[in-house]
């Protein structure tokens, strides 16, 4: 008998990274099923290309960044260097790819989706080190590469857009197409809610997404905490800012922003991703409220009418420093909850004042 | 997948119904001169002595404190010879041939109970220091010690939770002795003055705690309770324990003394009634092969049974051409072995033999898992990376020394990184 020489512990639970992956690919189908339905072959033409283009450069990248055993026939090198190739070199670049072609428009052309899907895998991901070691999200990355490289592609882009509204519903109350109340014609809080409105193919639904999420969540796939508290602080100060600006239609506001825009899939999808998340229980508290507090601030006073995907890489940028070894810790001590309210009631206050809350 | 876990699957259910063979019939049995807590050791007879059960044979010599060895058999003294101790290092121990017999030395006699009734402190630590009595929970901490302590002692706690899977040694004797548990909690109380006393067991173990408030009975006049503890792992640590049990949180590193308490493992105290009561030794403990890997069987065998024997009487390896991992204790903090010519000492209760299962290491995904499921609430995902870069500044903030090595780090990892390898390994360099 062979006896093998090991540490403790000798037994494993039964959970692997894959599975892992796999439930948020299955937490993906509504969506990618709602958007099929809803653009047809627009869609499944750029979610193909999206993923042909993430799973074949993340699998090129990782044969560039291994080292190649010595070998006689170029074939055993080309071999050697993908000894460590598993599932997850798939599973993971299928996963932003089918993020990043939800979080496009359908219209989109393909020469768009193929720079933001290479951009986004390579810059946002293998040049970081490939799985688990890049800090952006890399779905993310490539949206906004190509919003700001190839801003002019993106116009005219949407489809099914209301004759009156003119835009996007973010659009609409943000570049004055309608002002808020009206907008509520063109865009009932139910058509934001079920997704028959125009936007980013994936986006627009927050049922499927709901659907998604529950999903994620019982099976333990994605924290809530993040899901929780950037959904809560957007809430809180969306809610704020309603009861300045629009004082008889508050809860119609909030829902309107709740439903409209990337929130809700950024939320469930894009900042569940461990890769770019802090490792702590406060940290992640403290990351779900910032991206709850960018994308508010964004949306009230920046310069484009959403941004979620700004307020992820933002966010992702201070990751490194919640989790610095001198203060990053696993416990919710009373300091970080008497914190992370004052940090809502200071962030409230922006908003309520910077809509014109004193006025 | 990503959250704090504290279930482990225990394997407990088939192995409580084993039966458990009293095994008396080795053939030579052996004595380590040296243990992990004792670096030097010296034995007291010569070869062709005759020694009987209970007769000193030697002593341990640890950094602050003696330890007699005493026989488990009676026979002839024949030798030297090195075998493998609980700690997995290669020891010299002394060999006895048994002559079955199993002859009582003339000074093991029971005292009575008036006597017992008059001892004093100084008294029970004595008894306790000659019996050589030490933590059988696993530590081989010297029980005298612990007893020794200045501080005023409020509580005793009696440690059944056993809470690492496959071990039954403690639920077997809570289960077949409670009443000698019961006096060895009553004998420490009185040793150490505490005026109440606690015997903690798992929520689940409904027919232990029957048992133990049906025996409570006869000793209605003292204040012992049966206190139940959760299910999980790591609550068998006394600090998580004594956490559920009291309600006091005691910082790491403190000793349990200044709280107030003091705490024993059940068949501490059983062996603690044992040398009171008897003047005897630990002369016996339970020893269980589990695994998927050898046929499962529970046994008694006195201290110094060499474990090849026992394996050989439970029917031998499963399918010998797969590969194996030995592991003498729990499968969560146990050592590996790898020949398995193991003696029994104090501290040895269980082998695993286990198919080895080849786990292939993913790269880490930042999930956390490790960081909610640390029970000491250290980062180990942190601690890893800091390891990897030898930052030794950054492992200090991060409290490396705070492991208590439970293991629950690798057990959840989704992509199967061996965490408290890191753990260890970041302990060693940190302290450097």
């Amino acid at each position: 008998m062979q006896a093998i020489k090991q540490t403790s512990p000798y037994i494993r639970k039964p959970v692997s990274t894959k599975r892992m992956m796999t439930d948020v690919l299955i937490a993906l189908i509504p969506v990618v099923a709602f958007a099929i339905y809803r653009f047809g072959s627009d869609a499944i033409v750029r979610i193909v290309l999206s993923l042909v283009t993430m799973i074949g450069l993340e699998a090129l990248s990782f044969g560039m960044t291994h080292k190649p055993d010595k070998a006689d026939k170029w074939f055993d090198r080309l071999k050697s260097r993908y000894k460590d190739y598993s599932i997850n070199n798939v599973l993971t670049p299928a996963i932003s790819a089918i993020i990043f072609a939800m979080i496009i428009p359908s219209k989109l052309h393909p020469y768009a989706v193929v720079m933001g899907a290479a951009f986004g895998i390579v810059v946002g991901k293998m040049l970081f080190g490939g799985l688990g070691a890049n800090i952006f999200n890399p779905a993310a990355v490539g949206r906004i590469f190509i919003a700001l490289a190839l801003g002019d592609m993106f116009s005219g882009t949407y489809t099914g857009i209301d004759l009156a509204a003119g835009s996007t519903a973010l659009g609409t109350i943000r570049e004055g197409g309608q002002l808020f109340p009206d907008a509520l014609n063109s865009y009932s809080i139910l058509e934001l809610f079920m997704g028959n409105v125009p936007g980013a193919m994936g986006e627009i639904s927050a049922l499927a997404i709901l659907i998604g999420a529950v999903y994620l969540l019982i099976r333990r796939s994605a924290d809530y905490r993040v899901m929780l508290s950037a959904a809560s602080t957007f809430i809180i100060l969306i809610l704020l800012a309603g009861i300045k600006l629009h004082p008889d239609y508050i809860l119609e506001y909030t829902l309107y922003h709740l439903f409209a825009g990337g929130l809700m899939f950024g939320v469930v999808f894009m900042i569940t991703d461990p890769v770019t998340s802090p490792v702590t229980r406060p940290g992640r508290w403290l990351y779900g409220l910032m991206v709850g507090t960018l994308v508010v601030l964004i949306r009230l006073f920046g310069a484009y009418p959403e941004g979620v995907a700004f307020a992820l890489l933002f966010a992702n940028m201070f990751v490194p420093l919640i989790d610095y070894p001198k203060w990053s810790t696993n416990k919710i001590k009373p300091a970080f909850i008497i914190g992370y309210i004052t940090l809502i009631v200071v962030f409230g206050l922006v908003v309520y004042f910077g809509v014109g809350g004193a006025a | 997948m990503i959250q704090k876990t504290k279930y482990i699957p225990d394997g407990k259910q088939a192995l409580k119904e084993l039966p458990i063979l009293h095994y008396l019939d080795a053939q030579y049995v052996y004595y380590p001169v040296t243990s992990a807590r004792c670096p030097e050791g010296e034995t007291c007879v010569r070869g062709g002595q005759f020694v009987k059960v209970g007769e000193i044979v030697g002593t341990r010599k640890g950094a602050f404190f003696e330890q007699p060895m005493h026989a488990t058999v009676s026979g002839e003294v024949v030798g030297y010879e090195k075998h493998i101790d609980q700690s997995g290092k290669l020891v010299d121990c002394l060999i006895v041939k048994n002559d079955k017999k199993y002859t009582l030395h003339p000074s093991i006699v029971d005292r009575s109970d008036v006597e017992i009734e008059r001892l004093t402190k100084e008294e029970y630590i004595q008894i306790v220091k000659d019996a050589g009595l030490v933590g059988l929970g696993g530590s081989a901490f010297p029980t005298y010690i612990k007893l020794e302590t200045k501080d005023p002692i409020e509580v005793v706690i009696a440690n059944g939770v056993e809470c690492e899977p496959n071990l039954i040694s403690d639920y077997g004797v809570m289960m077949n002795h409670p009443k000698e548990v019961i006096q060895g909690l009553i004998y420490t109380m009185k040793a150490s003055g505490a005026k109440r006393g606690i015997i903690a067991i798992k929520k689940k173990y409904k027919e232990i705690e029957e048992r133990m408030n049906f025996a409570l009975k006869e000793f209605s006049g003292y204040n012992i309770e049966v206190v139940k503890v959760g299910n999980y792992y790591p609550q068998g640590w006394e600090l998580a324990m004594i956490k559920n049990a009291l309600g006091i949180t005691i910082p790491q590193g403190e000793l349990l003394s200044k709280y107030g308490v003091l705490n024993f493992n059940v068949s501490t105290l059983q062996s603690v009634y044992a040398a009171v009561k008897k003047r005897l030794p630990v002369l016996e403990r339970l020893f269980t092969i589990s695994g998927d890997g050898i046929f499962n069987s529970s046994f008694r065998a006195r201290i110094g049974t060499l474990v090849t024997d026992l394996v050989e009487l439970a029917g031998g390896y499963k399918d010998e051409t797969k590969p194996k991992v030995m592991i003498l204790g729990g499968p969560m903090m146990g050592t590996n072995i790898l020949r398995d010519d193991v003696v029994m000492t104090h501290t040895t209760t269980s082998l695993i033999v286990l198919n080895e299962q080849v786990e292939k290491e993913e790269a880490c995904v930042h999930c956390a898992s490790c960081v909610y499921s640390c029970p000491v609430q250290i980062q180990p995902v942190q601690i890893m990376n800091a390891y990897k870069v030898r930052d030794k500044d950054a492992l200090k903030m991060l409290e490396v020394n705070k492991c208590i090595e439970c293991g629950l780090c690798s057990y959840v990892c989704p992509s199967k990184i061996h965490l408290t390898e890191y753990m260890r390994s970041g302990k060693r360099f940190a302290g450097k």
